[in-house]
């Protein structure tokens, strides 16, 4: 009964981490990894995990919500009804998926692993609970600790206001004297080829623009090609680069 | 059920993980891979600790970890992701080959 | 009791639940609304004639997700029903961490609500399902905070020990910041009232936009089955469940949860609504810190 349910649960958890990368839907994507998860979870309440087992469903459930949100916002497709190229080293990739797979699993038949199973009736949630409040209490609150910074770095990361003023208006170090050209580079706006109008007092910030802008490109598609694709995920090279920092040579 | 089983269906996890991470094109995808990964990692911590470890709590701690280090993968992913995105209209790997410029 | 007859006595439960709750729905607009009469079958006409009628669907739709979510929906609710303990040791589905089911059963109604309104490629539904994921995870925390003060007298995760922990008194004179609490989450989990931002009037039924004939029936069945699940579980974790005397267990879980079921649509028709940014900065900023609070004082009292 229990191998029945572990090779069902553990065949559905490959099965619906492998759809993840073939299925053209984004949301279909994202559910799947989530079945995958439940899957893996399943397998550890046969194993008399309790807590993880059910905690891990919870954590996922939750955790696939917000990934389904951002893939929705980040993709151009996210229903898959258009065919779409978005993939890249491919026949890299599955070879080093099979080499990771067969080397892991040969190391696993290959050892003599120990076997020191659970004693049958232990209160493995008691358990538990004893050592993240006392012996390893240490180690828990480290990792509540890097929980908030983690917070505090993801809002740092993603708010509007960085230290130089609002990000959508480039982020600009302030002037070397009052009121004075910024210092350091500068974030060209609004399209990539005609905007040097407004740059004239500027000096030597505006005038190498298109060169190196094209040099940029041309970098661009030669590394696409080499990487063994030649489909564009963004709309146009233009718009791609609408927002690239301008160098000076 | 045995251990032998239980690590090579989190191999095979970690390797379709590692598969997707290094193909896809979309930040948000090469996450889903590194996700995948560690499911396959979690698996293996449990099977380690329901098997080998005569019910040491510190199996079910590590597990625990794992989950806290995808809560932190996730989390401090997407506000990069979020960051990119604002600076560049990047939402795909190939566009941050000029980052190091 | 063994696992047949607790999981005939659930399915029973539930089958009348469902019906009750479509009717006591009907009873109490009415009698909020003033108006006259007990509109008893109406609900059943309506469901036939959603049944009779033929299915339309929109243009590429996401079949299988559609379907899913309703199933779901159902499966979910029922699970909720399932983990309540029906006498002493006698849940359906019975282990050391049912509340912590309970909790996954609601991050995964987020998730089914959002494929619902995902699934029909429309404009409405899909902001439907926007809506509520921005509403559903922040207030599933306030029910994780007031489900784990609720289980705090008890010490444990377990819904059985946590009735019997509630021998001397009832969670929701120890606890009183928990029940009003978890009330307002059982209106966002059902889609109901002030919470209902995912098929509201205003987006013209939201998710459910799309939906016509029996799944049309089948989302209407899916959001009373969690009625059902709800109001069992917050009759257990704080009225006692199937504690009380003479009547037999099972009969005070069903009076107590029809206590439950009947605050929760009252409450449903009563409450105003409150545009989306509003109600976020009210769960965030008021009912949030409110849930901590409660948590807090269950934590001194088990320390005292």
């Amino acid at each position: 009964m229990t191998d029945i349910a572990f090779y069902t649960l553990s065949a559905l958890a490959i099965w619906s981490g492998w759809r993840v990368f073939r299925v053209d839907s984004m949301i279909r994507a994202t559910f799947a990894l989530m079945v995958s998860f439940i899957s893996v979870a399943g397998i550890a309440l046969l194993m008399s995990a309790d807590y993880i087992g059910v905690a891990t469903v919870f954590m996922m459930a939750v955790e696939m919500m917000v990934m389904a949100l951002f893939m929705v916002m980040f993709m151009m497709n996210p229903a898959g009804l258009n065919p779409m190229q978005m993939v890249h080293q491919y026949r890299f990739s599955i070879g080093a998926g099979i080499v990771a797979f067969i080397g892991l699993s040969v190391a696993v038949l290959a050892t003599n692993l120990p076997h020191n199973p659970l004693p049958a009736g232990r209160d493995t949630m008691r358990d538990l609970g004893i050592e993240l409040l006392g012996a390893s209490m240490l180690i828990f609150e480290t990792a509540g600790v890097t929980l908030l910074a983690t917070m505090l770095g993801a809002v740092a990361l993603s708010s509007r206001n960085g230290r130089f003023g609002n990000s959508e208006e480039g982020a600009l170090p302030p002037g070397l004297h009052p009121g004075g050209t910024p210092a350091g580079r500068k974030v060209e706006k609004g399209g990539g080829h005609g905007g040097h109008g407004g740059h004239g007092g500027h000096g030597g910030h505006g005038g190498h623009g298109d060169h190196g802008m094209k040099e940029s490109d041309k970098a661009g598609d030669k590394g696409d090609t080499d990487a063994g694709h030649m489909h564009h995920h963004a709309p146009a090279p233009d718009e791609d680069h609408q927002h690239t920092p301008k160098k000076e040579h | 059920m045995t251990l032998t089983a239980i690590l090579i269906v989190a191999s095979a996890l970690f390797g379709i993980g590692l598969f997707g991470a290094l193909s896809q094109k979309s930040f948000v995808m090469l996450m889903m891979g590194l996700e995948l990964m560690l499911n396959g990692t979690l698996l293996a911590a449990v099977g380690f600790w329901s098997f080998t470890l005569a019910g040491a709590p510190e199996g079910q701690l590590l597990a625990i970890l794992i989950m806290a280090v995808m809560a932190v993968e996730l989390a401090i992913g997407f506000a990069l992701v979020v960051a990119v995105y604002r600076k560049r209209q990047a939402d795909v790997i190939e566009a941050l080959g000029t980052m190091k410029q | 009791m063994s696992f047949p007859v607790a999981f005939l006595i659930m399915l029973v439960f539930l089958l009348f639940g469902i019906a009750l709750a479509a009717i006591l729905d009907g009873v109490i607009y009415r009698r909020i609304a003033g108006r006259p009469g007990i509109p008893v079958l109406m609900p059943f006409y309506r469901a036939a004639a959603h049944l009779s009628r033929q299915r339309i669907e929109t243009e590429a739709p996401d079949r299988l997700n559609w379907f899913l979510a309703i199933g779901g929906y159902i499966a979910v609710g029922a699970v909720g029903l399932a983990v309540v303990p029906l006498g002493p040791e006698s849940a359906v589905i019975g282990i050391k961490t049912s509340v912590v089911l309970w909790g996954a059963c609601e991050a995964l109604v987020v998730v089914l609500v959002f494929l619902h309104g995902w699934s029909p490629n429309s404009p409405l539904a899909l902001i439907g399902a926007y809506r509520y994921v921005a509403i559903g995870l922040p207030i599933m925390l306030l029910s994780m905070f007031v489900l784990i003060a609720a289980a705090l007298p008890a010490q444990s995760l377990d819904l059985r020990e946590i009735v019997i922990s509630q021998e001397d008194i009832w969670n929701v004179i120890r606890q009183p910041l928990g029940l009003p609490l978890f009330l307002l989450l059982g209106l966002s989990l059902t889609l109901r009232g002030p919470f209902d931002y995912a098929d509201s009037t205003d987006l013209a039924g939201g998710t459910a936009a799309e939906d016509s004939g029996a799944y049309r029936a089948g989302w209407q069945v899916a959001r009373l089955t969690m009625l059902v699940g709800f109001s069992a579980v917050a009759a257990t974790a704080f009225l006692g469940g199937y504690l009380g005397p003479v009547l037999p267990g099972p009969v005070w879980l069903a009076l107590k949860t029809l206590v439950v079921m009947v605050l929760v649509i009252g409450l449903s028709h009563l409450l105003a609504r409150m545009p989306v940014a509003r109600m976020l900065g009210l769960i965030w900023k008021v009912l949030l810190p409110i849930a901590f609070v409660d948590l807090l004082l269950a934590g001194l009292v088990a320390l005292a």
